[in-house]
Order: structure tokens, then sequence, then C-alpha cells
């Protein structure tokens, strides 16, 4: 083995000499400054739950309103509702249940901080009840809960964006990107509402859907107002060019309930989807636009002033004003969803069922809990569309 | 020759087979029990009707099914027609009785209402998440007592004052009725008020809020059991028509769908197939965390129909 000790030497002196001329460096004009702020923390990851289409707009209010990574979630297998259920209680309502199971795959995907919103009926209570369940099996992360936070100034809002999420959170940049959240939703909501009305009538078979998920995948890209306004632009233009072949008087049915079930298609085991394959014209007033940006419970509710005298829950007065307007503009039928023992909606269903009478519009109820079965679904739909479709034609 | 349409309905508990001819009137019937078995029970329905008829005279023109298991017994038979229950059941009744204005359907394991205006069905509801009130609940509170569930009616006719059994759900009205056996109810009185549950549960649960206008028409196997029907009358104040055919009429309406298939897609149905060896297979689609179970239907060891995957990744390649 060769000597490399007479190197070694060499190396020692050299050094000794570098760190004496360190000594005679001048010194520095500028004393050096302390790491940037935001360079001291690693970047949050932030987990949602699964809600529709929504979760567009849920990225864009991480990366550009938090500042944040978005922890995106694939497609919910049969799985996610497993887990769900089976860290929850047996009597909850379903959408707890596949919130939960959501939660668990964003932090199994490495979510640090996951966003819970507030609702004013039981949903203001899951962002605790969901937190203290996944603490206690074993997970480690922080929780946005809006629903500490009903009723706040803004500036406590912020105070938690700061303490949970991102500590730079830029107050001003945030701001101007929420509204750009706002208009994002309104936007989703429209072409959504084009597809419910139109897609049962397509004439070459898939062709809205895959219009759809191109418009999706664009907003989703999107990085700023202008990418929004481009791909929402682009996204109408391609529905509306979609070829469709629309009889006259086509079967119209109306869809209302609960804002979890009704609107999330993985809730409700795809209705939406069901329907069009029947070739069914669509219409929702229950959506994040209308429920939430543009909610005036007041207004609603005067003018259902026969029928309510209170608010009677989270989304009872824009159901009982939905379904009387779709009796009134003489639509075949009204869907009501709701997961069992969802007691606002329950509360809904006699007043609804009056505006049955009356009117004699037909409405359909369903409930869902976690068991709900797709074949039980199908005979329900079935028959309420032969019902309706049968009624039109001797009418 | 005459041309026949054959319905069969095939229930939870019951099969249900009809034959009618070309004036729309029932020519052969059947009904037994399904055993956990439709494809079998399927057969033995097709092999009773086929026994029924003269087949030099009349030939089985299409073919249309419903019940739980239509869509199974649907490929097996290459059906027309492939209805769910609710339909089959308004357009039979609305056909034998055109004035009806409410259905009561009270099967094994499931039970629906009809409201009817015009000949047409308006408005109908079904039980949901619990099959309390239904067929297969009086049965086993028949096991319980030691009775067959066909006595049932007439033995609860001859109660003067029918026990007070909670009717809200199966559990609570099982106990409610041992602790009414134990406290030495007698058995009449225990018998009338279980029809009394099942009809004040149906009226409570699937017909709540649903104006009931009387003709109403009661089919569905419970309504082969009079004290079901007495119970129904005192409750509700009006007469309730029963059809001497009631439990066939999904099977009847599902042969009404069939013999309106346009002529140029009817196939002459062969008895025969009840000779095949019809197997079904489920798999576990593995592509995929959703693990959708898919139903294979084998004709002789040949792929005829799948179904189950929910998407385009468990399509299964069939010859049909």
């Amino acid at each position: 083995m060769a000597d490399y000790s007479f190197y070694l030497d060499f190396f020692v002196r050299d050094a000794h000499i570098w760190l004496q001329l360190e000594k005679l460096r001048p010194p520095k004009l500028l004393a050096p400054r302390k790491r940037k702020k935001r360079d001291r923390h690693a970047r949050t990851r932030v987990g949602f739950f699964r809600y529709s289409y929504y979760d567009i707009a849920f990225k864009y209010f991480v990366e550009q309103v938090l500042d944040a990574d978005y922890v995106a979630l694939p497609e919910p297998t049969k799985l996610t509702l497993e887990m769900g259920t089976r860290n929850s209680n047996d009597f909850v309502c379903a959408p707890f249940k596949h919130i939960l199971g959501d939660f668990i795959e964003a932090l199994e995907a490495g979510a640090d901080v996951l966003v819970q919103f507030a609702g004013p009926c039981r949903l203001g209570y899951y962002g605790e009840l969901q937190e203290s369940i996944l603490r206690d099996m074993g997970y480690e992360f922080e929780m946005l809960n809006f629903a500490t936070l009903t009723g706040k100034p803004l500036r406590e809002y912020i105070a938690a964006g700061k303490k949970k999420v991102n500590p730079d959170l830029s107050v001003p940049h945030g701001m101007r990107h929420m509204l750009v959240v706002f208009k994002m939703i309104e936007n989703l909501d429209e072409a959504y509402d084009y597809y419910l009305a139109n897609a049962g009538f397509e004439v070459e078979p898939g062709s809205f859907d895959r219009a759809l998920s191109t418009y999706h995948a664009a907003m989703r890209a999107a990085a700023s107002d202008r990418d929004i306004t481009e791909a929402h632009r682009q996204g109408m233009t391609s529905l509306k060019a979609l070829p469709i072949d629309k009889p006259r008087n086509p079967v119209r049915v109306g869809i209302i309930g609960e804002y979890f079930t009704a609107v999330d298609p993985h809730s409700n085991l795809g209705v939406d989807r069901k329907l069009i394959d029947m070739g069914v014209e669509l219409h929702r007033l229950v959506n994040m636009t209308n429920r939430n940006l543009r909610y005036n419970e007041k207004n609603l509710r005067a003018g259902i002033s026969d029928y309510v005298s209170y608010d009677m829950g989270p989304t009872s007065s824009i159901n009982i004003v939905a379904a009387l307007r779709y009796a009134n503009e003489g639509f075949d039928g009204i869907i009501h969803l709701k997961s069992s023992g969802c007691t606002p909606e329950i509360d809904c269903v006699p007043v609804l069922q009056r505006i049955s009478r009356e009117t004699k519009v037909p409405i359909l109820f369903l409930s869902y809990d976690s068991q709900t079965s797709d074949t039980g679904l199908d005979t329900r739909l079935e028959a309420f569309y032969d019902m309706i479709a049968r009624g039109k034609v001797y009418r | 020759m005459t041309d026949l349409f054959l319905g069969i309905d095939i229930g939870s508990i019951s099969t249900k087979g009809v034959l009618i001819d070309e004036n729309r009137t029932i020519v052969a019937r059947t009904y037994l029990w399904t055993e956990g078995n439709p494809t079998e029970a399927a057969r033995r329905v097709i092999d009773d009707l086929k026994s029924q008829i003269d087949h030099e005279q009349a030939v089985v023109r299409a073919v249309g099914t419903t019940g739980s298991a239509r869509r199974l017994v649907g490929a097996m038979t290459n059906a027309a027609v492939v209805k769910n229950e609710i339909t089959t059941h308004a357009v039979g009744t609305t056909f034998l009785h055109p004035n009806v204005r409410t259905i009561f359907e009270i099967g094994g394991q499931d039970s629906k209402i009809i409201c009817v205006e015009g000949g047409i069905a308006v408005d109908y509801a079904m039980n949901t998440l619990c099959a309390a009130g239904t067929g297969a609940f009086l049965s086993s509170q028949a096991h319980r007592l030691g009775l067959e569930v066909e006595e049932f009616g007439e033995i609860a006719l001859a109660s003067k004052r029918p026990a007070n059994i909670a009717a809200r759900c199966t559990v609570f009205a099982e106990s409610d009725l041992v602790h009414k056996i134990q406290v030495g109810y007698s058995r009449e009185d225990i018998v009338a008020g279980l029809c009394k549950a099942v009809a004040s549960n149906y009226l409570n649960n699937v017909g709540k809020g649903k104006k009931i206008v009387a003709p109403v028409v009661f089919q569905g196997g419970v309504s082969k059991n009079a004290g079901v029907i007495r119970a129904f009358e005192d409750e509700l104040g009006m007469e309730i028509l029963v059809d001497e055919d009631g439990h066939l009429m999904g099977a009847f309406g599902a042969a009404l769908l069939a013999s309106d298939t346009p002529v140029s897609k009817r196939e002459v149905f062969d008895f025969d197939v009840a000779d095949f060896d019809f197997k079904t297979r489920e798999i576990e689609c593995a592509k995929c965390a959703n693990h959708c179970e898919i139903i294979c239907v084998y004709k002789n060891d040949e792929i005829i129909d799948a179904w189950g995957n929910r998407c385009e990744k468990g399509e299964v390649k069939t010859k049909r």
C-alpha cells in the first residue's frame, strides 16, 4: 500500500496558508443578510376533499391565493369510501364518509394541511370531528377549518392562512386572486349547466364528455385571470359547436337536493350521467355559484313565502325555489337527492310534496348512504323516466 | 297459428311467468319460488309454460323480462324488452283496470306505490334502504309462530282485536311481537296485528305524502293475504281491489311491452332455451382500485353478456 502521508502534509500546510489569507481579506461593505423568510420554510402541501369538478377552483385557490402546493387526488375508488366508512360513525351523513376517505388519501399523498368548509348544518362540525378522527389514526397535519372562523373579520382568516399554510402570504396578491377563484367557479358552473341541458342529445356519443374534460384540463392548468378567460372562451366555443339533435319538446328534469349529494357525481352514483344517457335535459340550480357566490336567502325566500316562513337549512330555500320554478316552467319531473339522515333536507320533503300535489309535477326522492347500490338506483331512475316520458306522450 | 308473447318476472322470492295472445289475454300462467337461483327458476317457469300450450297452434314471438333478475334472464332468453318492475306493474295494471288511481304493490323484498291519472302513471315511490313491512318480514314471522305464511290471511280474519305491534322497523316489530306472545296474546290477534303492522308501515313509509285515491288495486305476493287487505281497508276506509292475477301483474306488463315490439324485431322464442346450460361467473376487475364486480353470463360455456363494470377498462367482449 502506498504511503500518502507525504501528500497529507502538503494539504495540511496549504489549508493553513488559506486560513491565514482569509484573515487578510478586507471586510465586506455590507453585512451578510439573513436568509429570506420564505426560503426558511418548506412550501406547505395543501389537500382538499373531492367535490365534483371544483377541485379545479380549489387548486387555483391553493396555488394562487395561499401560494402553496396543491395535493391533487386521483379519481376516487370504492376503497376511498370504504376507508371513510370504516373510520366514521355509521349514522353520520354519507358526505362525511366520502370526505374522510378523501382526507385519508390526501394525507397518504403527502398533504401537510387539510381544508374543511364551514356550513350551517352538521357540516359545521365536520372539520373538528374529522381532525380528531385523523389524529387518532396517527396522522400529523394542520387543519385549516373555516368553521372556526365563521363570522370573524377578514384579518382572522388571513392570520389563520398565515399560521397554518404560508407565513409569507401576500394579502394584496391573495385578495386579487380570490376574486379570480370566484370567477372561475362561475365559469365552471356555466359550462356544466350547458353540458347538463344538452349532453343528452349529443349526435356523436361521448363528444360532450370529451369536450368537458378538455375544458376542465385547460382550466386546471390556468394560472392567471387571463388563462381562465381564454380557457373558458375556448371551452364554451367547443361545447356549443358540438352537434346536438334535440327534439322541440324534450323530457326535462330538474335536480335539487342537498349541497354535497346533489352536486358530487361520486356521492350520487353519477345520476347526471345516467339521466343524460336516457336523453333528458337536466337543470340544477344548486351549485357553488348559486349557493355560495350569489346566495341571497332572504330574496329567495320571498319567492316562496306561500310555503316557507323561515330559513330551514343550508339548501332548503334554494331547493324549494328551484322546485317551484321547475314546476311552473312545465318540467316533466324533479329529482331530489340527499344523503340519508340529512335533517334539513328531510324537512324540505313535505314542502316539496305539497308543491308536487299542487302543480302535478312528479318528484322522485332518493336517499343515499355508503351502502346505496347502483342497481337499485338504476331501477328507480328508469321507472321515473318511463313514467314521465310516457306521461308526455299522452298529455 | 297464434302469436304469443312471454313475460317473466323474476323477483327475489318468487318467479312469475305469463303467456299472452294477440288479444292480450293471459293464456298460460305460472308462479313458483325463486329459491335463490334465478336462472333455474326461469328455466322451470319456461318449462311449465311450455307444457300449458299447444305447440302446433302457437308460437312465442317476443319475450319481456322484469324483476330484480331481469337482466340476467333477459340475456338468457334473448328478451326484446327488459324493463324495471315499476313500469311493468303500471302497464299491466292500467291495462286490466283502466280507471285505477292508485296501485299498491308489496313483494318479497320491496314495496311500491304508483299513482295513476287518466291511465298514466304520474307518480311513484319505492321503499328505500329497508325491507320492513314486505313479504319477507311476514314469512320470517310466520316461521317464528310455526305457521305457513299462506294461512296468515284466514287466521287474521278470525281476530276481533288485533294486537298493536310497533310497525316502524322489522327489528322493533320483532321484539314487540315476542313480547306480545310472551304476555299471552292469542295467536289470531298477533297475526292480525302483524298484518296491520305491514299495512300501516306501508302507508307511513312508502305511501307517505302520496294522495291515495280510490279505486285502489293491491298486488304483489302479499296481496294474497286477506289479513293485510282488511287492514288496508280499515285504515283507508275504501275498498281495495285484488285481482286474481294480481301477483302476475309484473310478468303481464312485461308481456304487454313485449307485444309492442315492432314486427321486424320479433324473434321466435325457442322453448328449448331451457335445455341450455346457463352459468354466471363473478369476476373482480383488477384494473383499478374500484374492483368492480363483473357478472359474466355463459350459455354452454360461451359468454353471451356481461355487466357490472363502471368504466371501459372492465368491458368484456361478447358475441352479441
